[in-house]
C-alpha cells in the first residue's frame, strides 16, 4: 500500500478500482450473456441493415437456385425427347423388322389367295417341271406367299425330281401336290385360267384343280436362313 | 483495502451485469473490443503498480479513452469497410502479454531471491553450527 502514496490517495485509487471492476466485470457478464444466447436467436438480436443484407444474400441465392433448376429442367427435357427419338426409331425398326420377317417368310402368314390342287393325270405323273411352270405363274400373276403341301417356297427354294417323288426345299413330298398362294385372287386365278396360256388351261396331261379363298393360311420357312457368300455392297 | 474494493465490485458489477437486459449481436463485436482495450488498460495498471510507476489519471484515462476511441475505431472500420478491429486487438493482445511478461518475471525475481536468501541463512546456520 506504501507504494500508492507516492502519487495518489488511497482512497481515490480505491474508488476507482471499485468501479473500474463493476464496469468491466457488468460489461463482460453482457457480452457472455450475448455471445452465449446468439444461436438461439439469433435474427431478434440482429439489426435492420444486417437483415437486409441476409436477406438480398438469399435472394441472389434463390436466384441462382432458380437457374440451376431450369436448366436442369430443360436437360430432362432435352433427354426425354431423345428418349421419345429412340423409341420412335426402335418402332420404325420393329416394323421395318416384322415387314421383311413377312415377305421373307419367317412368320406363318394369312389372307385371300387360291388352292392349286395337282394330281397324276392318266398317262403322265406330276413333274418339278410342272411345279416349276405354277410357282412361276403364280408370281407373275403377283403372289405374295407359296407353299407347296405346307413347305413355304422362298427366293432361293429347289424343287427338283428325285425317282418318283419330288424335293421342295430339300424335303420329300408326294402328291396329291396342294399348291397354296396368297395374293389378289380375281387376279391369280384369271391369270392361271386365260386361254392358251394360262395353266390351267396349257397343262391337260395332269389332273389341275383350282379352288379360290378367302382365307389362305401358308406356314413359315421351318429351316434356318443362313448367308454364307454374300456380303453387302457398301457404296460410299 | 484495494482487494476488497476488487471483490465488492466483482460483485456488483456481476449482480447489473446478469440483470442487464440482452444487447444486440451487432453491438457485441463493439463491445468485446471495447473489453479487450479495457483489460489491456488492466494489466497496464497492474504492471506500472510493480514498477511503482502508478498515475491514477493515465490509469483511468486510459480504461475509459482505450475502450471509447477502439469503439470509434471499429465503426470506422465498418464505415470504411476495412476490419480496423483486427489492428485493435492485435495491439491490445500483444500489450497484454507484454504486461503479463512483465508481472511474470516480477514475480519471479521475488521467488527466487527469496529462495536465495534462504539459501544463505541455512547456508550461515551451517557454518555457525
Amino acid at each position: 500500500m506504501k507504494k500508492f502514496k507516492i502519487r495518489a490517495d488511497i482512497t481515490a485509487v480505491t474508488v476507482v478500482v471499485f468501479i473500474v471492476c463493476i464496469v468491466l466485470v457488468s460489461v463482460m457478464l453482457m457480452q457472455f450473456r450475448t455471445v452465449e444466447q446468439t444461436d438461439i436467436t439469433e435474427i431478434e438480436n440482429m439489426r435492420e441493415s444486417e437483415l437486409r443484407s441476409l436477406l438480398s444474400d438469399w435472394k441472389t441465392r434463390y436466384e441462382e437456385v432458380s437457374t440451376q433448376l431450369a436448366d436442369t429442367n430443360e436437360r430432362i427435357e432435352e433427354y426425354n425427347k431423345t428418349i421419345e427419338d429412340n423409341e420412335a426409331a426402335a418402332e420404325l425398326v420393329d416394323e421395318e423388322l416384322t415387314e421383311s420377317n413377312i415377305l421373307v417368310g419367317k412368320t406363318d402368314v394369312y389372307g385371300e389367295g387360291v388352292v392349286v390342287t395337282l394330281s397324276d393325270g392318266t398317262y403322265s405323273r406330276v413333274y418339278a417341271s410342272h411345279l416349276i411352270d405354277l410357282v412361276n405363274e403364280l408370281r407373275y400373276a403377283g403372289a405374295e406367299a407359296i407353299s407347296i403341301n405346307g413347305v413355304r417356297v422362298l427366293a432361293m427354294t429347289d424343287i427338283v425330281d428325285v425317282d418318283t417323288y419330288i424335293l421342295v426345299n430339300l424335303q420329300r413330298i408326294q402328291g396329291p401336290y396342294v399348291v397354296k398362294a396368297i395374293g389378289d385372287k380375281d387376279y391369280i386365278s384369271t391369270i392361271l385360267q386365260l386361254k392358251g396360256s394360262g395353266f390351267v388351261d396349257t397343262v391337260t396331261d395332269i389332273n389341275v384343280s383350282l379352288k379360290v379363298e378367302n382365307k389362305v393360311e401358308i406356314p413359315k420357312y421351318n429351316g434356318e436362313l443362313e448367308v454364307e457368300y454374300m456380303q453387302e455392297v457398301v457404296s460410299e | 483495502m484495494i482487494f476488497i474494493a476488487i471483490i465488492l465490485g466483482c460483485i456488483v458489477g456481476a449482480l447489473i451485469g446478469v440483470n442487464m437486459p440482452m444487447i444486440s449481436y451487432s453491438y457485441s463485436g463493439y463491445l468485446a473490443i471495447a473489453i479487450i482495450a479495457a483489460l489491456d488498460s488492466v494489466f497496464g495498471g497492474i504492471a506500472s503498480t510493480l514498477k511503482k510507476n502508478f498515475d491514477l489519471k493515465i490509469f483511468v484515462s486510459g480504461f475509459f479513452g482505450n475502450a471509447i476511441l477502439s469503439i470509434l475505431l471499429t465503426y470506422l472500420g465498418q464505415k470504411l469497410n476495412v476490419d480496423i478491429y483486427l489492428a485493435a486487438i492485435v495491439v491490445f493482445v500483444g500489450r497484454m502479454f507484454n504486461n503479463l511478461a512483465i508481472i511474470r518475471r516480477y514475480y519471479l525475481d521475488k521467488w527466487t531471491e527469496k529462495r536465495q536468501k534462504n539459501k544463505k541463512v541455512e547456508a550461515k546456520e551451517m557454518t555457525k553450527k
